[in-house]
Order: C-alpha cells, then sequence, then structure tokens
C-alpha cells in the first residue's frame, strides 16, 4: 500500500476517535507507523501481546485503541486474543501486515502467510484486506464493528520485496 | 506471610483504587479475600497484568492503578519493565508477590530465587521497596503514598496449601463493573 493512503488512513481512524496506537513495527505498515509517530500518538511495546495488554487498559478506560504488528507477531498473540480480547470482548482495531503473502517473500514468512487468513476465521475474529481503494469502507467496517464491541482486523498484503 | 495475608493487607488499605490482578491463585485469592468491582480479575493471558495496568494508569492520572503479579507472570513478560519504565506512569504502583514459585500450577520453582525481579525492575527506573513481613508492608503502604511512580513492591510470600475458590462473575461482568467503577 502506497505512502499517501498509509498516511491518510492515520488521519482517518484519529477523526474516527481512535485515540491510541500501539504495537510492534512492520516494514509494511512503515509509512503508517511513522505518521502515528508524527502525530505523537504511538507506543511501541516490546512484544505483540503486551500492545494487546496495553490497548485492553485504554479501552477499559473507555479510550478506543488500535494494535499494529505484522502477522508473526499476531501468530504469537493468538492466546491473548482468545483468554483477553475475546473473552471480555475488548473491541480493540488490529492491522497487521501480511508477510507470506507473495508466495516468493521471504523464506521465514512462507508457512504462516500461507495460512494468516484461515488463522482469523479459525479463531473467529474477523477482518477485512484494506487496499489503496477500499480502505475508507473498510475503516468504517471496523469502526462499526467495535462500535458493537466486537474486536477487528484490518490486514494490508506485503506486496512488495526489499 | 501467604499471599493472601498480604492482599488483604493491600486491598483494605487503598479503597477503590482500581486493582488488576494476574491470572491464578491471585485473582482467586483477591476474589475471596475483597472482592471490589474496581478490581479487574484477568483471568486468562498469563503475563500481561502489568501491560493492563499500564494502560489503565496512563489513561486515569488522577487514579492510583495498582497491579497485583506474580514472579511467574511478571517474568513471562520482562519487557513490560522497560516500557513502563521508559514511560514512567506516576501513579502505577506495581505489587510482585513473589514465592519463587509458579503455585497455580503445582509449585514448580521459578528462577525468581536466583534472579531478583526488584533488581531487574530498578534498572528499568521503577522505584523499589521490598519486604517479607506483614509490618514491613504496612509501613511500605504508607510511605508510598507520597512517592511518584512508578512503584514496585516485592512482597516475598511463602507458599500456602489454601486454594481460594474461583471468581464468580463472567469476564463480561468483570469488565462492565469495572468500567462502571473506574469512571
Amino acid at each position: 500500500m502506497n505512502e499517501k493512503v498509509q498516511r491518510r488512513i492515520f488521519h482517518y481512524l484519529k477523526k474516527n476517535k481512535i485515540e491510541n496506537f500501539i504495537g510492534v513495527p512492520d516494514s509494511t505498515l512503515k509509512h503508517f507507523i511513522d505518521e502515528c509517530q508524527k502525530n505523537n500518538r504511538i507506543i511501541i511495546s516490546t512484544r505483540e501481546e503486551e500492545a494487546i495488554g496495553i490497548a485492553t487498559g485504554m479501552t477499559l478506560s473507555k479510550s478506543s485503541s488500535l494494535v499494529f504488528m505484522q502477522n508473526a507477531g499476531f501468530a504469537n498473540s493468538i492466546s491473548t486474543i482468545t483468554s483477553l480480547v475475546q473473552l471480555y470482548e475488548i473491541p480493540l482495531i488490529f492491522l497487521i501486515g501480511w508477510r507470506g503473502y507473495l508466495s516468493d517473500d521471504a523464506p521465514e514468512h512462507l508457512k504462516i502467510g500461507k495460512i494468516q487468513l484461515d488463522l482469523l476465521k479459525i479463531i473467529g475474529l474477523k477482518s477485512k484486506i484494506i487496499t489503496e481503494k477500499n480502505w475508507k469502507t473498510s475503516c468504517d467496517w471496523a469502526f462499526k464493528q467495535i462500535k458493537e464491541k466486537k474486536p477487528c482486523v484490518l490486514v494490508i498484503r506485503r506486496m512488495f520485496h526489499d | 506471610m501467604i499471599r493472601k495475608e498480604a492482599i488483604k493487607i493491600i486491598s483494605e488499605n487503598i479503597g477503590k483504587n482500581p486493582i488488576v490482578s494476574a491470572n491464578g491463585f491471585m485473582s482467586r485469592d483477591l476474589f475471596e479475600v475483597n472482592d471490589k468491582e474496581s478490581n479487574f480479575y484477568m483471568i486468562g493471558s498469563m503475563g500481561l497484568a502489568s501491560s493492563i495496568g499500564l494502560g489503565i494508569a496512563l489513561k486515569n492520572p488522577k487514579k492510583r492503578v495498582f497491579v497485583f503479579d506474580g514472579d511467574g507472570n511478571i517474568l513471562m513478560n520482562l519487557g513490560s519493565l522497560v516500557t513502563i519504565g521508559s514511560m514512567v506512569p506516576k501513579n502505577l504502583v506495581h505489587i510482585v508477590f513473589d514465592n519463587s514459585s509458579h503455585e497455580s500450577t503445582g509449585g514448580q520453582p521459578t528462577q525468581s530465587s536466583i534472579i531478583a525481579i526488584d533488581k531487574i525492575a530498578k534498572s528499568t527506573n521503577y522505584i523499589v521497596f521490598r519486604t517479607s513481613s506483614k509490618k514491613g508492608l504496612q509501613k511500605i503502604l504508607k510511605q508510598i503514598i507520597k512517592k511518584s511512580g512508578p512503584i514496585l513492591v516485592l512482597v516475598k510470600i511463602n507458599k500456602s496449601n489454601r486454594v481460594s475458590k474461583r471468581v464468580s462473575f463472567t469476564p463480561i461482568q468483570i469488565k462492565n463493573r469495572f468500567m462502571k467503577a473506574i469512571q
């Protein structure tokens, strides 16, 4: 996803009362994360589960939060998602960079990348793949989800090599 | 001193200030000793009580937020000490009840008898206290009132065979009443 759209997504989320952006950096999301930093709205945690914990505490305090991570970190977080976020119905938005979407991505990403959408499905976490064309309606969908106290996921595919 | 006794002393001392309690026997003991709407019983997600507490502390600067952690719990999320130490939440009091064991799973050892958790916390900019007696704990609770956090109190406790009942509220009930209580 191009730089301009990533930066616009941050401002659209902020305008719609997402107040906290917490997570572990991912190169697929780097322009989005940079915009969070420029606007001083970011907490970079040591692990993804930690980010989910902090975001949960803020959400319990009625301050809406987004947690960003790479899909490797999503795999780390599955138990936290099932035994905290879903168990207590904490309405968080997850923004996940999808490594291993391209079948010739780096080898460490291929196995998880291949099952990324199945993983989301199997734990019952609703998701949308967010693109340069549908990003606004996907964000609106996410706002609706959290209003109904449902956590949800926006996925950005990694479409490039470096 | 066993965990239940230490929990009683602290929870009765701090009124309606929010408490985030770790999973396992910690939450069960707190529930049995002093159930309050301002208690958030974290029944799963081992390791994350201090992270949840940090989020609450940052958003509620006028309240003192207490985390009731265990040694096994915080050892699973040592990065949390780094994040908390760097963000300097003045209103966060992190209590670690340390029996150097995973008591909830049968008393298997942790390494906190070899590596001191309060020393780690000190190097991440916490103000640190340590005690193993009821009197010492009461004294620390008075001392910390005027101190600015993050504060870590390491309470050395003995293992116990008494097992408290499970938290009878559903997770959704725990959440709803907690959110109402901290408004």
